[in-house]
């Protein structure tokens, strides 16, 4: 078996032990790679009822198949847990290079059990596995800990770690490594709650492909296509939120000031158009990627100078911008490097700060509870200053330190009417008010809103992706179906461990002969999308299991009950009775029952056991 | 007009594209390590290639004067090698400044792939380029360099 290591390493943070087991060629048929094996490791290993934040969770990280060999874009690694947000399986991607380093110390996963007495790191060189004391890196931000750590152990290593926001458990925290995160579900709190700061890995061994001269070959003539695409040479320029204004002005489907608008007025000046000319001084990739959409924004000047960051990504435009009524762009790259440093989702960071704001601006909150102005109109202060508090929970960070759900309990008196998100986990930036089937997408999402599971606001958007043409944002026709394709169209790209961005150029039909240079092994388009039928299957039953069924799954009242006041989607809401309609139309496409629950015929069929 | 590698960190983006291609042609399998050329990514600012300049960068030839039994030798412009006198005993890979003379079995180096280089080619954003001899191209990644100790 080429391409693949074909082994999975444990370790026992309890007991510290480590065990490295085989795996054969059924296995990496069956569930692929990277979040194919992530999920089947916690799927199985699990028990129903697990407190995600007890010894008994377990975090796995798993390199896609084609991490470690030359794929532009291919480079993604999976993390998966039990997640504390959503109580779900969650799983969360990243560019860093920490998967590959794994493979060529000859793992193609790592399972992470257990709980450390004190603050911890695994060491991997190859076979040694060592869980080194980390007393002295507790406390210490996500670049302090690599370089310290790569201090220690040689430059060569790479290193995955968490923030002093995993370390206090919130359930917003992510895990970074090269400052690239694997952000959404709080996976961070569960490195944190086992006492683990950092993974850090050398591998020196070769990875094998099948056919090197061919994967060389292809590999060669899908850079250079991809390079030609318009997509491509856009966000190369402007980075992810290159659309941004399309999205705002053409669509008006940007969340604004915690949901309240869909149209963000401010909307120049946080659009890389404007910003990336100004403030980019250096393009950045993701490991194994030849279209950098990653900017160094660095500010020189002003109250924010010396802020250096891998961003502004398009969520987080959103997030730290709009959805706070922030228009100051220097404000915005400060709160994101506050929640990189920190460890924090900017994602649910941001939505949460947004939400906190219009409970000022409702009376729900005052002045004197959250110590200061946290309003729209004093975002560019604000903003920075509440990431800050949130990440070592201080005053009443603390409060909004675990998302925006649990903030809605700790504070009660009707907040959680203005609490958005789905099974826990605050939504990215597109108001699926005005795009129906992204607000399924939003609700079918095994992690909580999220838009890469389905990924559907690209077909949305543009009307057209894949098999299909002329889709209708506004409708709810046919959204049921294409959704459950879409998810099980993501699981092959989570799990062969490519972007999501490269997923209108090579689509799965370009997969089959890359894996078969990689791997030797054939595979068709049909069942590549199997193998992503039965890791979302596997989710889903995984979360039916633990009691996660369709009225835990339902849109927030915002999206149901308040329709879009502004812009080219004014007008638009998800109502209650196409909510069901688009629930009703996925179970019978996904062959589950009307709750959400998959059947045993559907998992047998999967062979799901 | 000889042509060498010239490294631009400025446009280095991290991704490591060069080593694994370096690897897979040279070897067939891919491996950092073995890699004739080395992407260094020491924070969110510094991402940078590191290449065999073939001594003219400064024309020191460490690794020809340092090795102990005259295994490498500086011919047409290009620093060989020889496997045969090769003892492995690392004092090439010691002195190399730029950190791209490498050792398994014995020590190799950057071959330019017969005039064709292959991190060249795989390079998305011109971040090594084989063109005419830059010294202050190289003087940037010496400097680069210098901090890691």
């Amino acid at each position: 078996m080429k391409g693949y290591t074909g082994r999975i390493l444990k370790v026992d943070l309890t007991t510290g032990k480590t065990h490295a087991r085989t795996f054969d060629e059924k296995y990496a048929r069956k569930y692929l790679g990277g979040q194919g094996f992530a999920v089947e490791i916690v799927y199985h290993g699990v028990p129903k009822g697990a407190n995600a934040l007890g010894p008994e969770n377990i975090l796995a990280m798993a390199p896609g198949t084609f991490n470690g060999f030359p794929i532009s874009t291919g480079g993604k690694t999976a993390f998966a847990a039990k997640s504390p947000a959503t109580g779900t399986l969650a799983e969360s991607i990243m560019g860093g290079s920490i998967g590959m380093e794994l493979r060529h110390a000859g793992y193609d996963a790592l399972e992470i059990v257990g709980k450390a007495d004190s603050p911890s790191y695994i060491f991997i060189e190859d076979d040694s596995v060592e869980v080194n004391d980390a007393a002295d890196l507790w406390g210490k931000d996500t670049r302090v800990v690599p370089e310290t750590l790569k201090k220690l152990h040689g430059w060569d290593v790479k290193v995955a770690c968490i923030g002093v926001a995993g370390e206090k458990l919130s359930k917003i925290a992510c895990i970074d490594c090269d400052d690239r995160q694997a952000g959404r579900a709080g996976l961070g709190a569960v490195m944190g709650s086992k006492n683990l700061k950092a993974i850090v890995i050398r591998g020196t061994k070769d990875l094998v492909p099948a056919d090197p001269k061919k994967l060389l070959g292809i590999a060669f003539r899908y850079q250079k296509i991809y390079e030609a695409a318009p997509s491509f040479i856009e966000d190369t320029k402007y980075g992810t939120g290159e659309f941004l204004g399309w999205i705002n002005k053409e669509k008006g489907v940007f969340p604004t000031r915690n949901w309240q608008e869909s149209v963000f007025a401010e909307r120049e000046k946080i659009d890389p158009y404007w910003w990336a000319p100004r403030y980019v001084t250096k393009n950045k990739a993701c490991f194994s990627c030849t279209k950098p959409c990653g900017k160094l924004f660095e500010v020189k000047s002003g109250k924010f100078a010396g802020v250096a960051i891998d961003g502004i990504e398009y969520e987080t435009l959103y997030s730290l911008g709009s959805a706070c009524g922030n228009a100051d762009v220097e404000s915005v790259a400060r709160a994101n490097e506050l929640c990189d440093l920190l460890g924090m989702d900017t994602i649910s960071a941001g939505v949460t700060v947004g939400f906190a704001m219009e409970l000022m601006q409702r009376g729900i909150i005052t002045e004197k509870e959250a110590g200061f102005k946290l309003t729209f109109d004093n975002a560019s202060d604000a903003v920075p200053r509440m990431i800050e508090m949130m990440g070592n929970r201080r005053g009443f960070g603390d409060v909004l330190a675990d998302g925006v759900k649990v903030a809605a309990q700790r504070i009660g008196k009707g907040s959680e009417r203005y609490a958005i998100h789905t099974k826990g986990l605050e939504p990215p930036a597109y108001d699926v008010r005005g795009m129906k089937g992204h607000g399924l997408a939003y609700m079918t999402s095994t992690r909580g809103a999220c838009h890469l599971r389905a990924g559907f606001y690209a077909p949305e958007l543009v009307g057209k992706f894949w098999k299909w043409e002329g889709i209708d944002r506004f409708s709810t026709a046919n959204k049921g179906f294409m959704v459950s394709q879409t998810e099980n169209f993501m699981c092959v790209y989570d799990s062969i461990g490519l972007c999501k961005f490269s997923r209108g150029f090579y689509l799965i039909a370009k997969l089959p002969e890359l894996l078969e240079a990689i791997t030797g092994l054939a595979f068709t388009e049909d069942e590549l999308l199997k193998i992503g039928e039965r890791v979302h299957n596997m989710k889903g039953a995984f979360n039916a299991r633990e009691g996660v069924t369709r009225r835990d799954w339902l849109l927030p009242p915002r999206i149901l009950q308040d329709p879009i006041v502004d812009g080219p989607s004014k007008g638009h809401k998800i109502s209650v009775e196409e909510m069901n309609l688009m629930l009703d139309d996925y179970m019978k496409a996904r062959g589950w029952t009307s709750d959400g629950v998959p059947t045993p015929e559907k998992l047998s069929e999967l062979e799901i056991s | 007009m000889v042509k060498m590698l010239v490294p631009y960190p400025e446009n280095c983006t991290g991704c490591r594209f060069c080593e694994m291609a370096c690897t897979i042609y040279h070897n067939g399998t891919i491996n950092h390590a073995d890699a004739r050329l080395q992407v260094h990514r020491r924070n969110v600012r510094l991402d940078f290639p590191s290449v065999c300049t073939h001594c003219v960068s400064c024309g020191d030839e460490c690794c020809v004067k340092h090795c102990p039994v005259d295994a490498i030798k500086h011919e047409n412009g290009l620093v060989r090698v020889d496997q045969e006198l090769c003892t492995a005993c690392g004092e090439c890979v010691e002195v190399c400044p730029f950190g791209v003379m490498r050792m398994e079995e014995k020590a190799f180096n950057c071959d330019l792939c017969d005039g064709h280089p292959t991190c060249v080619k795989f390079c998305p954003t011109k971040a090594i380029m084989y063109e005419e001899p830059k010294p202050e191209q190289y003087e940037k990644v010496k400097k680069l360099l210098a901090p890691e100790a």
